[in-house]
């Protein structure tokens, strides 16, 4: 794939991070809306981000074209719950049942790039409040590998899924740069998304 | 004579909207962007979700600014900006303290300003209160339904400012049903949206397309 930089899915009012804006200004990222991604605009691409504010009617499009990308070597990190078939494989999102304190422990089951090195309960509480980092995960495919997992059943919040020569990360939660905000990591995983999405390491 | 909600197509719509969990009270569920060539009758009402993003509202303001001057109901709810896409909408928004409860015996303050008022059946402190965003500065003769500690509006009925009737508030539970996250929000929608089905669209037949749905 000779495509370079990530697609950066604008869905939410607020303004991208000046982590994502600098990326911007270095042409390692383009900032587009759902209706922009293209097949022309994925191919001139080698990674694909998307928030939980993602429009998943408008992406739902996508699932004609976004599987021979990823085979082709394209990368997506997707934060959220998975319900329409966007990857027929990964939705819809299966919530954990009623969820205590316990069940939000993380425990990290493979290493990941974007993920390396960071605790996992540096990343599992807000304020002494958990929860927000998920509550469920968007089911693995086969072949896909758990990241994080939650509780003792180890629900596999995070995942990397390997597809020919791409990959996609899935973590079903509030955007993985919200996480660990009281520890100030929020620019370090935006930054790790966009390099990982952007090829840079391998796909685990 | 319908309940028309607005999807942004986020998965908290998704599954507030459509989902199994939360009463299915809709006549239709279209995108914004659909607004300004849909077909409204005045009698219609409006329902747009929380955190819906701004931008797709403010683009479509001059259709909903149309359907409310012509008597019409449009309901907004917490985090998407109304005070951008609405008129006479005046928002002060607060730092969220989500952890409040953590404090044994906490209480936010969040109380049932109208307990009499039909958008407020079945509704009681407890059903309101999970955190706040923020408050409103409503116009002169619209009536308070929900109010915050400090005794400012978090949700009200302005029938004055336009010919329709604006229901506005800062709350946000769409996002947290949907994020399967705040058992009060469920709660929230489990009595509201068959009051506000009710109150707007009153007389109206149930809807078709979902009608073995209650919370």
């Amino acid at each position: 794939m000779k495509a370079a930089g990530v697609i950066w899915v604008r869905s939410a009012f607020a303004e991208p991070s000046e982590t994502v804006r600098a990326a911007v200004d270095e042409g390692r990222a383009t900032i587009l809306v759902e209706a922009e991604v293209s097949p022309e605009a994925l191919r001139a691409h080698c990674g694909l981000i998307t928030g939980t504010q993602l429009d998943q009617d408008r992406a739902l499009v996508w699932a004609g074209w976004l599987r021979a990308w990823l085979e082709a070597g394209g990368r997506w990190v997707v934060n959220g719950h998975l319900l329409r078939p966007i990857l027929p494989e990964a939705a819809p999102f299966v919530p954990m049942e009623r969820p205590g304190r316990a069940d939000f422990v993380q425990t990290r089951l493979a290493e990941h790039p974007i993920l390396a090195g960071i605790a996992p309960e540096l990343l599992e509480a807000n304020r002494g409040v958990a929860g927000f980092y998920g509550r469920g995960h968007n089911p693995m495919p086969p072949g896909a590998v758990a990241v994080t997992g939650l509780g003792p059943r180890r629900v596999p919040v995070d995942w990397v899924w390997p597809v020919g020569a791409g990959a996609v990360f899935s973590h079903a939660g509030n955007d993985l740069w919200g996480a660990g905000r009281e520890h100030g990591l929020g620019p370090e995983l935006t930054a790790r998304c966009i390099a990982w999405a952007g090829g840079e390491g391998a796909w685990r | 004579m319908a309940l028309i909600a607005i999807s942004s197509g986020t998965y908290y719509h998704i599954e507030t909207l459509e989902g199994a969990r939360a009463p299915r009270v809709w006549d239709a569920v279209l995108p914004p962007e659909a607004l300004p060539d849909a077909t409204l009758d005045p009698a219609d009402a409006i329902f747009i979700p929380c955190r819906s993003p701004a931008q797709r509202l403010v683009a479509v303001a001059p259709a909903l600014r149309a359907h409310l001057d012509r008597g019409g109901t449009v309901v907004a709810m917490g985090e998407s900006r109304s005070d951008l896409w609405l008129p006479g909408v005046v928002f002060t928004p607060c730092p969220t303290n989500w952890w409040w409860w953590l404090e044994p015996g906490a209480d936010l303050g969040v109380r049932v300003a109208a307990p009499a008022h039909p958008l407020m059946a079945g509704l009681d402190a407890a059903a309101v209160t999970w955190h706040l965003h923020g408050h409103f500065d409503p116009p002169a003769g619209a009536e308070v339904l929900i109010r915050d500690a400090d005794d400012l509006a978090v949700a009200y009925l302005d029938a004055v400012t336009t010919p329709g009737r604006m229901v506005v508030t800062s709350l946000d539970p769409c996002y947290h049903h949907g994020s399967h996250f705040m058992p009060a929000t469920t709660r929230f929608l489990a009595a509201f949206l068959p009051a506000l089905r009710n109150w707007a669209v009153e007389g109206a037949p149930a809807p078709t397309t979902c009608p073995d749905a209650q919370g």
